[in-house]
């Protein structure tokens, strides 16, 4: 029995540049304990038909054409309702799980009080005992203890934050559940981890759940119906078997395509180039352009890296990738090799000199040397200066424009490597570039100062799926093209997978398997980089994704591992040594 | 990038410090001690800086005493005699660290000296007959203000304002240009000198007998009436534009679109979301500006001929009169320093992502 309709909805947003129509005509309905996919890129409309159903779309947005229904409802028809009665609907009818749950609690309220607002806003005065055995029953039902409910957002960890909103989501046992990319944020085992709590929880009430997401591999691990969305309309719906098998429209082939598959076709359009020529050219270096020297770091009690030693000759440009979930210590090893980070005991080497005893000089050539892409594109520039300010400053501040003219001619040949035309994008203001273009940029800027090593610390987590491998190839580009070095951080193993020569898998600050990445990835013998594969959700309905019990049980089971164990080492390749500890 | 934060992580092993514990119990005595060294380290800094900048000027404080002896009482007979007594008396032919470890001494137990205006009354005289005045009308102005300008900011950018209110903030806000001697006299000019509702000046009715009676308060409460409100009128825009852009930020936040969505009334979301996040450095504002509002009130009290601490400067500027502005100066800081203590210990209580540094 269906128990929301959307029928030809319409959703307009009126701005000063006239009228934009962000969804147009769309008609799903969803069944109770059916799970519908709502897949599709940012600005397709997604968000904003599952808030509609929720009448919270964001101003100046509203509905300009057709149905909501809501079957239970006395009157179904959700638009007609006057605000009171919706604010009734919400959470106990239909609730809502947000995309940022890192942000989606009020910092100063205890977990469990927050669980309370809700229930009381619903049901009026409910005993504190009654309320405490609830919110501790929906704290477990989302396998988390009790005492979560007396701690503070900023205490828990962004899986447990997120599992805390599914929580308050299933607290009054709604009819629907809209998850809004509940897990973009997380890494793949706590990834797994959180979308199975939520599937089994909707399974346990029996409610409808919309999932809002752009990644295809996690769609067919978790829904039943798929709605793939394009510019604000429904492109194809139906089973997510027969989407998979047989997609039909042509976006959604590209979608199902663009996800990079360990063993699968490589994204990459040039095939690795043959570097054994190339050697002969470089290869008289002798000092090694990065190592690591028995380097470790520690903060307080807590060790966030191992000591581990490691040299990269940089002779032959190399891509070493870094995986690892959330905490594991590849950050920390990343900010130690830019010099941000001091390290705890040992030596971090740039060409044999300590990069923490560098003069001032010294300092200027190696940040010159050493670039670095963030995670974040929306906070690596300064809203306050156009586009060709932000590329010209470092270029002009390492001394490396002769003129103007040379500038501009640098700035341009810098946006075309990474596929951006100068003349559209120099001129503009950071805000007025899309997450895509500006990570884009932030690897043009790097080029610009032509470094010797290039760290990248996930630089595609936050942009959509379709784009990441464009960005990628980008940085890949940056190796075949302008030989330059590159540490690649990521949690992500099939795009290490494709991109790297070597791979080494960190966990709780200590590498556990290390080696080129065919060998590493494709054939892992340890336990947690076996567990790392399993996690990543496939596009392939035949590959089984495992239950929320097995995925807790293998955390279980790293987490008891003792740790003074050595590294599972795979094999070497030419111009990259780790020792092994 | 995300450089990782272990701690987050050991939120279980912290569970005893936050929860059933009571608020006290958590401030420890390390952050304690700390915070009342650096209270103490300030003062001492305040204090010597109010001593050594009369000192820069080059005008001899028994000079002036004898000038206005000698305007007083035509001429003064051995006048070189009666200056080296004075400055005898007042310690100045010390040498100069001798006098400033004099003066700490004597600090550290409020005795600023004698006042030389109205020789011989103590300094610390003057200034606890002034102190309960300014403090009586300063703090329940600035708690008006705070409360009445943090609320307005607030309801500009609740969606669920009534329209009114909307539009009559920002005509308000006007008033907040007026600087406070102006919208003092506009209100003396109107209430007092038009209506009659107040009277023009003083701090009670020349008729009433200080003392803690009925009769007494009303005449204070009557006669602060139109001071208190000159003060909250110009201060209440600070509050309520600083609470407007810091209610902008929370508004956007993730979690009050997740309190929406649970389908929270809109108040209860406006109090316990919204202002309760968005008042936090505001709080923080409001220990700072407990000092500088003395001097703020200055010119307010002087134009109602208040007899609180702000008059108690301006009249001690006007006669040179250092000891008083050395005391008064001392004691503004002294209140601003207590007050930054007293927030530095209670915003872990009330922000609990702050944490006590010793813990």
């Amino acid at each position: 029995m269906s128990v929301l309709d959307l029928k030809d909805l319409s959703i307009d947003f009126p701005t000063t540049k006239g009228v934009v129509h962000a969804v147009s005509d769309f008609s799903v309905s969803i069944a109770a304990g059916r799970r519908v996919g709502f897949i599709g890129e940012s600005g397709s409309g997604k968000t904003t038909t599952a808030l509609s159903a929720m009448r919270m779309l964001a101003a100046p947005g509203f509905v300009s054409k057709g149905e909501i229904h809501l079957h239970s409802l006395d009157s179904t028809n959700l638009l007609g309702l006057s605000d009171e009665a919706m604010r009734k609907v919400r959470l106990r009818k239909i609730s809502y799980i947000p995309q940022g749950a890192m942000n989606s609690l009020n910092p100063v309220v205890r977990i469990e009080n927050q669980i309370w607002d809700g229930i009381i806003a619903h049901e009026g005065k409910v005993a504190p005992l009654e309320l405490k055995r609830r919110s501790t029953e929906v704290l477990a039902n989302v396998g988390l203890p009790a005492h979560v409910g007396e701690l503070f957002p900023h205490e828990l960890s962004g899986g447990m934050k997120q599992r805390v909103c599914i929580a308050i989501g299933v607290c009054l046992t709604p009819e629907l559940i809209i998850a809004d990319e509940p897990t973009s944020a997380l890494d793949v085992i706590t990834q797994r981890h959180v979308m199975q709590t939520l599937r089994e929880v909707q399974d346990k009430i029996g409610a409808g759940l919309i999932l809002i997401g752009h990644d295809m591999g996690l769609m067919a691990q978790t829904v039943d119906e798929l709605a793939v969305m394009k510019l604000g309309k429904l492109v194809e719906f139906g089973p997510v078997k027969q989407i998979l098998e047989n997609p039909t429209h042509p976006y959604t082939k590209d979608l199902i395509s663009s996800v990079p598959l360990v063993g699968g076709p490589s994204f990459l359009d040039s095939p690795p180039a043959d570097h054994t020529n190339q050697t002969a050219t470089s290869s008289s270096l002798d000092t090694p352009l990065f190592e690591f020297e028995n380097v470790s770091k520690t903060y307080g009690e807590v060790t966030a890296l191992h000591p581990m030693s490691f040299q990269l000759d940089g002779a032959v440009p190399k891509i070493i990738s870094i995986v690892g979930q959330s905490g594991s210590g590849k950050s920390t090893l990343g900010s130690l090799m830019l010099g941000f980070n001091t390290p705890s005991s040992g030596k971090v080497k740039f060409f044999g000199k300590d990069i923490n005893r560098f003069n001032s000089r010294e300092k200027l050539a190696f940040h010159k040397d050493v670039q670095a892409v963030f995670q974040d594109p929306y906070a690596c520039f300064n809203p306050f200066y156009r586009v060709d300010h932000a590329l010209s400053f470092p270029f002009k501040r390492f001394g490396l424009s002769k003129s103007d003219a040379h500038t501009r001619t640098a700035m341009e040949e810098a946006c075309d490597a990474v596929g951006l035309d100068p003349n559209l994008v120099l001129q503009r203001y950071p805000h007025q570039l899309s997450g895509g273009q500006r990570q884009r940029l932030i690897v043009a800027r790097a080029l610009m100062l032509s470094p010797k090593l290039l760290i990248a610390d996930e630089p595609v987590s936050m942009v959509d799926a379709s784009l990441r491998s464009t960005i990628l190839k980008n940085i890949y580009d940056l190796k075949e093209k302008h030989d330059i070095s590159i540490v690649y951080i990521t949690h992500d193993l099939a795009t290490a997978y494709h991109v790297s020569d070597y791979v080494m898998v960190l966990f709780h600050g200590q590498v556990v398997e290390a080696g080129p990445p065919k060998a590493v990835i494709g054939d892992p013998q340890h336990d947690y980089t076996r567990l790392l594969i399993d996690s990543i959700p496939w596009p392939d309905l035949n590959r089984d994704w495992g239950s929320a019990s097995t995925a807790k049980a293998a955390l279980e089971r790293l987490d008891s591992m003792p740790r003074d164990q050595s590294a599972v080492l795979r094999g070497d390749i030419p111009g990259f040594q780790l020792e092994s500890m | 990038m995300a450089f990782p934060n272990k701690k987050r992580h050991g939120g279980s092993a912290d569970t005893s410090i936050l929860t059933k514990e009571g608020p006290v119990a958590r401030i420890p005595k390390g952050y304690i001690l700390n915070r009342l060294t650096t209270l103490l380290l300030t003062i001492l800094i305040a204090a010597t800086l109010i001593w050594l900048i009369p000192r820069l000027s080059p005008v001899d404080p028994a000079d002036i005493m004898l000038g206005r002896m000698s305007a007083a009482g035509g001429t003064v007979a051995d006048s070189e005699q009666i200056l080296a007594t004075l400055q005898e008396r007042f310690g100045l032919n010390d040498p100069l660290i001798v006098q400033y470890l004099k003066y700490i001494r004597n600090v550290a137990v409020f005795d600023f000296g004698l006042s030389t205006a109205s020789f011989p009354t103590p300094v610390a005289v003057l200034i606890a007959n002034a102190l309960p005045w300014t403090l009586g009308l300063m703090l329940i102005s600035i708690l008006i203000t705070f409360f009445i300008g943090n609320l307005l900011g607030a309801l500009m950018v609740w969606d669920h304002s009534p329209k009114l209110v909307r539009v009559a903030i920002p005509t308000a806000m006007v008033f907040t240009s007026i600087p406070p001697i102006l919208s003092g006299l506009l209100l003396m000019w109107l209430f007092s000198a038009n209506l009659g509702w107040f009277p023009l000046t003083g701090s009670y009715g020349l008729m009433v007998e200080p003392g803690w009676t009925w009769e007494f308060t009303q005449s204070v409460l009557y006669h602060g009436f139109l001071p208190a409100l000159s003060i909250v009128v110009v201060t209440f825009g600070f509050w309520a534009l600083g609470m407007r852009g810091l209610m902008i930020t929370v508004q956007g936040e993730d979690y009050i679109k997740l309190a929406e969505a649970k389908g929270l009334r809109p108040r209860f979301i406006l109090y316990r979301y919204m202002i309760r996040n968005a008042i936090l450095p505001q709080i923080t504002a409001f220990a700072l500006k407990i000092g500088l509002l003395i001097a703020g009130q200055v010119l307010v009290e002087r134009i109602f001929a208040y007899n609180g601490m702000g008059k108690l400067l301006y009249d001690a500027i006007l006669d040179q009169d250092f000891p008083v502005i050395q005391g008064v100066s001392y004691v503004i800081i002294l209140m601003t320093a207590i007050s930054v203590f007293i927030v530095d210990l209670i915003y872990p209580l009330i922000d609990p992502r702050i944490r006590h540094e010793a813990e």
